[in-house]
């Protein structure tokens, strides 16, 4: 089995806020993610599929239709919006980096008809991220 | 595989800089320079270390995070950073006293250190000792398998 991954960066605002909590809780649980006006981050995404080469093309799955997919299920939706307000699928949960690679997720496997889906690495800044995973693949040595 | 749950894991970078030297009291002077090389090498030298946390656990509904960023930075501070950061692990580290401090024995000890954070469950750490060089722990079969 062969993991292939695919990069793409977008842009994005959100805010941190539970309105089943007081104003208090909603500042002290979220710190200044709780501002009223959201704030944003350039947010890196990883997309790994795992699959045997075609013994033909020698290829897990066309980059060029995952670029594609890419394109449509998450750049058109995500980039340069605002997250709480704007993508439906978000609607109701916290814009957080693990709802995010989540829900990342679930657009994108149903689209992954070569390979499978393996990874979704959603990076909020260099040293924030958060992986989602079908339970039974692992992070390491998988 | 499809019926599977969906895991997520919360990933989080930490940095610290420390000296060490490798070097093993049981082997001589000769065995230990063929086998460690410069870095043997007698006053130490030293890394711009990256520490990678990654953590997996129930998202909390109400917040939407597997574990609270402050309560885990906080916790990394406390049980690494303080201690390992600007520090010589040789001369510094109790755990280092008679262990080499190569950067697998430091994935040990560090995971040791982070394994009783309390809001969710450590899956892994991963340090980078340079930007070529990284080593990754689990906790799992090769915990014990220390020098000392």
């Amino acid at each position: 089995m062969v993991l292939l991954t695919r990069k793409i960066e977008f842009s994005a605002s959100h805010l941190y806020h539970n309105p089943n909590l007081s104003a208090e809780e909603n500042r002290r649980i979220f710190g200044k993610c709780n501002n009223p006006h959201g704030h944003g981050h350039n947010y890196t995404l990883e997309v790994t599929v795992a699959g045997e080469p075609d013994p033909v093309t020698g290829m897990v799955l066309d980059l060029k239709e995952l670029k594609e997919i890419l394109e449509r299920e998450v750049m058109e939706r995500m980039d340069h919006r605002h997250l709480n307000y704007e993508v439906p699928e978000l609607k109701g949960q916290i814009p957080t980096c693990e709802n995010i690679a989540r829900v990342i997720w679930q657009l994108l496997e149903p689209r992954i008809t070569r390979g499978k889906l393996h990874r979704v690495r959603l990076y909020e800044s260099p040293d924030l991220f958060a992986d989602c995973y079908r339970d039974g693949a692992s992070g390491v040595g998988n | 595989m499809k019926n599977n749950a969906l895991r997520v894991e919360l990933g989080r970078r930490y940095r610290f800089a420390a000296s060490h030297r490798l070097h093993a009291s049981q082997l001589s002077e000769e065995e230990n320079y063929r086998i460690f090389g410069k870095c043997n090498n007698p006053h130490g030298h030293g890394h711009n270390y990256v520490l990678e946390v990654s953590l997996s656990g129930k998202m909390d509904p109400a917040t939407g995070m597997i574990a609270n960023l402050a309560d885990l930075d906080a916790f990394v501070e406390r049980q690494v950073l303080e201690e390992f950061d600007h520090c010589s692990f040789n001369e510094d580290v109790t755990a280092f006293r008679n262990i080499v401090p190569t950067t697998e024995n430091l994935s040990i000890e560090i995971f040791r250190r982070l394994k009783s954070f309390p809001h969710a469950k450590l899956e892994r750490i991963r340090i980078e000792e340079t930007a070529k060089n990284s080593f990754e722990y689990s906790g799992d079969h090769s915990e014990g398998a220390r020098l000392d």
